[in-house]
């Protein structure tokens, strides 16, 4: 059996053997997105013979996009202050390319209200979500030659977005033991005098690790070691229901200079309204020289960015900060984290090294020679929609084969049948003789 | 690396950001506007007649604001679209612009962008290749030049000719044109130029990117933004002679530009986009680019289907009436000629006759002293790729624009040679 992915192009085997009955390998492929395995996987699932009738809801467990459950909604206060700068007519015009000020001073006293020196509204960029701040972040330090250490595993826009800059990738391992810590020594072999920086995903996607001060700090010191800036992405900044708290690896931007991306998307719940931030948490002025700065500056000039009415609404929506809000959302990510967790261990070939500690995704690993004619993570997933219509994310998406990342960020009682439907799988494909 | 035996940082800006970049109009006017004179003595308002942006015309659509309302109270807009953007949108972006095609558009044909500037990102980056050039038309939208740079795209202009109404200088386009050529760019209604090219010129066009074996960008965002004598036409129409890709947005025609709403739309019945793995390429750049908000996508339904046309008729008079106003005006101004009469967009490109000046030199310093004197912005014509001449913007509110206009005359007679009696 035989897939053949659309953006991937990598042809998988099934245990039935692939092409001249040969185990093929893998390859690591640099241009599948998780986007697209999602969707290869739900064209499974709709094509799937069931009936009707016996068709099961779809549950899907394999985005960071937890919209889709009425539990999961964003504030009012959100909601009517992008109501009330559109109705203004006030921002149909063009915003400056770097942000409206307004926008740009209240993500800057937002921020920095978490940190030991104030940001002034200059190292503010407005950007239409994260991913633009990922994208800037790479295209102004990409130069002939240039390489970049992001984590493994990771989120794949880094890479995809390396490759289009022509900036080289070297991977380096978070250690599942470890809850998922960067691997520094590895940092420490894999630098060179070409390296411009090292990413880390601060609270982790797609590990659900939140760092502590101690080794954020190494963090910053081996960085500062090496002569390289950290970039830091705290997308699910906040967003932490474990024992450590949030720490912005800003706080170290004395000791290395930081680039910290952000957005509304997660904290708020509003992925699709592209609201987010590239930041320059550099208070030494490492890397801020003017000329950088000119150079920032420049690059927004030719790109296109976030609504003019979004950002208009920031100044309310980050001033009226919630706390009622933000509290209940952690707490339904941690209810649902811990019945993630509890779920998997109930499942013998499933393991989860590393109880998610934040963000809204956990990695777990799994045990193939324990079910009989599964292959991989791959074959794992694409079988797993086809027979009960849960989506999961294999693991090679994000850099690690045979494991599967799960979100949690799904209404409790959607992900307790979806996990229910796991087990039963895993249960139907055991290759091990089970108790009844 | 080592100095001095300290070890400096690493990392550096990227150089190409800075050769990219210094296309932009919006660098040019920042630097004019440094220039304006905080004490004017008049205490007069700044008049800037530099921007392409329409949006504080009095004249709004009401019925666009409430699609976005509505899209957003719903809630059913607050996650991440599909890669290509929401399907309803694109759906209904394909059933606007077919209205005037002869074949169908489908919703697989339309990829919805963060306004046309990304749209004209994402198309460059999709043709760049070593060795591959792409034709561009002079005087230019500067964004085409930043992005083929920044994209190691090989530029080459073409000339439109403004004694020929703007028309394409076909003969000059075939001539520069090689086996590297990837594409030709066309703006229609013509930023800076003002011109409408007629159906007859578009398949002139098309027939002879075909002979030469590439495909057109065409430049609509100022689509239906015709109010002379030439009626507007898709380059699409002749999708099947040429495969066209086609680029607009909400932002001019619903006069929204801040809310980032555009699309790449391919008119190409023959699929040879397809074939030649164009349509893969922008369904991969795109999904690890940004998008536009996903509950204004929502809304662009709504806006489409139940925008009035005497909301667009209004927009079409207001500005025929500021184009003829702006002309009359600059008629009276001896340094100014303008060539051709503007007839689409929001723009007129007009010459400026240095020889009837003291102490001016060249365009840029016009501009810059026009600011200084008279708090007068507009755009010198070497940004857009003519040297002494301007680029002028007439949409603009009646009073601002007839103030703007006479402050540049007499701006005129003040730097006059003195006649010789």
């Amino acid at each position: 059996m035989q897939k053949e992915m659309e953006n991937g192009k990598v042809k998988k085997s099934g245990i039935n053997g692939g092409e001249n009955g040969k185990e093929e390998e893998v390859e690591t492929p640099t241009n599948i997105t998780i986007k697209g395995i999602l969707a290869l996987l739900m064209a499974t699932i709709d094509s799937s013979s069931s009936s009707i009738d016996n068709k099961k809801r779809t549950i899907s467990l394999g985005m960071g996009d937890p919209t889709a459950y009425t539990c999961f909604h964003t504030t009012a206060v959100a909601e009517d202050a992008v109501v009330d700068t559109l109705r203004s007519q006030k921002f149909n015009g063009y915003s400056p390319t770097v942000g409206l000020p307004q926008t740009r001073k209240a993500i800057a006293e937002y921020l920095s209200r978490n940190l030991p020196y104030k940001l002034s509204p200059d190292d503010v960029y407005v950007t239409a979500g994260c991913t633009q701040a990922i994208e800037v972040s790479l295209s102004i330090l990409a130069r002939p030659g240039a390489n970049i250490l992001v984590p493994r595993p990771g989120f794949p826009i880094y890479e995809l977005c390396a490759a289009f800059r022509n900036l080289e990738v070297r991977h380096v391992d978070l250690i599942p033991e470890k809850g998922w810590e960067v691997d520094l020594n590895l940092v420490d072999a894999l630098v060179d005098h070409n390296t411009v920086a090292m990413v880390i995903i601060n609270p982790g996607n797609p590990c659900g690790n939140v760092y502590s001060y101690q080794h954020l700090k190494k963090i910053a010191e081996t960085a500062k070691r090496h002569k390289i800036l950290v970039i830091a992405d705290e997308v699910y900044g906040h967003l932490a229901f474990g024992r450590n708290p949030f720490v912005p690896m800003g706080i170290f931007g004395s000791i290395a200079p930081v680039l910290t991306l952000g957005s509304l998307s997660k904290r708020w719940i509003v992925p699709g309204w592209r609201l987010g931030w590239f930041v320059t948490t550099d208070p030494n002025s490492t890397f801020k020289t003017p000329k950088v700065v000119e150079r920032i500056k420049k690059y927004f000039d030719i790109c296109g960015g976030p609504a003019t009415f979004i950002q208009a609404a920031v100044p309310r929506i980050l001033e009226q900060c919630e706390e009622v809000f933000f509290k209940r959302t952690i707490s339904i990510l941690k209810q649902t984290s811990d019945t993630c967790c509890d779920r998997i261990k109930e499942i013998p070939s499933m393991t989860c090294p590393h109880k998610p500690q934040g963000s809204m995704a956990l990695m777990v690993k799994l045990n193939c020679s324990e079910l009989k004619d599964i292959s991989d993570d791959i074959d794992f997933c694409f079988k797993l929609a086809k027979e009960e219509s849960v989506i999961l994310l294999p693991g090679l998406t994000v850099g690690l084969k045979n494991w599967v990342r799960i979100t949690f960020a799904v209404e409790p009682s959607s992900l307790d049948e979806a996990l229910e439907r796991v087990k039963s799988f895993c249960h139907r494909h055991s290759s091990i003789q089970q108790k009844s | 690396m080592e100095k001095n035996g300290v070890k400096s940082w690493n990392f550096k800006g990227h150089e190409d950001l800075i050769t990219a970049s210094q296309f932009s109009i919006k660098g040019v006017v920042n630097k004019l506007k440094q220039n304006l004179n905080p004490s004017d003595d008049q205490s007069r308002p700044v008049i800037s007649l530099g921007h392409g942006d329409p949006s504080f015309f009095s004249c709004f659509p009401h019925s666009a604001q409430d699609a976005v309302l509505h899209s957003l109270r719903s809630a059913q807009f607050n996650g991440f679209p599909q890669n290509s953007g929401v399907l309803q949108a694109r759906r209904s972006v394909a059933e606007y612009l077919s209205r005037d095609l002869p074949n169908n558009l489908s919703s697989n044909d339309v990829y919805l962008t963060a306004g046309a500037k990304q749209a004209i990102e994402v198309v460059l980056a999709v043709l760049a290749r070593p060795g591959a050039n792409i034709l561009l038309p002079r005087p230019r939208y500067p964004m085409y030049e930043a992005h083929a740079t920044f994209s190691h795209l090989e530029v080459r202009h073409f000339d439109i000719l403004p004694e020929k109404g703007w028309e394409i200088d076909l003969n000059g386009l075939e001539a520069l044109a090689d086996d590297n050529t990837v594409a030709m760019v066309l703006v229609n209604p013509g930023n800076p130029c003002g011109n409408v090219f007629t159906y007859d010129h578009l398949q002139q066009v098309a027939e002879t990117a075909k002979k030469l074996g590439i495909l057109v960008i065409a430049d609509e965002v100022y689509g239906h933004l015709a109010f002379g004598v030439n009626p507007f036409v898709q380059m699409g129409v002749f999708g099947s002679i040429v495969p066209v890709l086609t680029l607009g947005s909400l932002s001019k025609r619903w006069m929204v530009p801040g809310w980032r709403l555009g699309w790449i739309a391919l008119s190409d019945p023959s699929g040879i986009l397809e074939k030649y793995g164009i349509v893969e390429c922008i369904k991969s750049y795109l999904s690890i680019t940004s998008y536009p908000a996903t509950f204004i996508q929502g809304a662009v339904p709504e806006i489409l289907e139940k925008t009035t046309e005497d909301f667009y008729s209004k927009t079409i008079h207001l500005l025929r009436e500021a184009a003829d106003v702006c002309y009359d005006k600059l008629e009276q101004i001896p340094c100014i000629s303008c060539p051709h009469k503007p007839e689409g967009s929001l723009f007129v490109m007009v010459k400026l006759d240095l020889s009837l000046l003291e102490d001016i030199n060249d365009d840029m310093e016009f501009c810059i002293e026009l600011a200084k004197e008279e708090s007068v912005i507009i755009v010198p014509g070497f940004t857009v790729g003519l040297r002494n001449w301007l680029r002028i913007t007439f949409a603009a509110e009646r009073l601002s624009l007839e103030d703007g206009l006479a402050r540049i005359k007499a701006f005129h007679f003040r730097h006059a040679k003195k006649q010789i009696l």
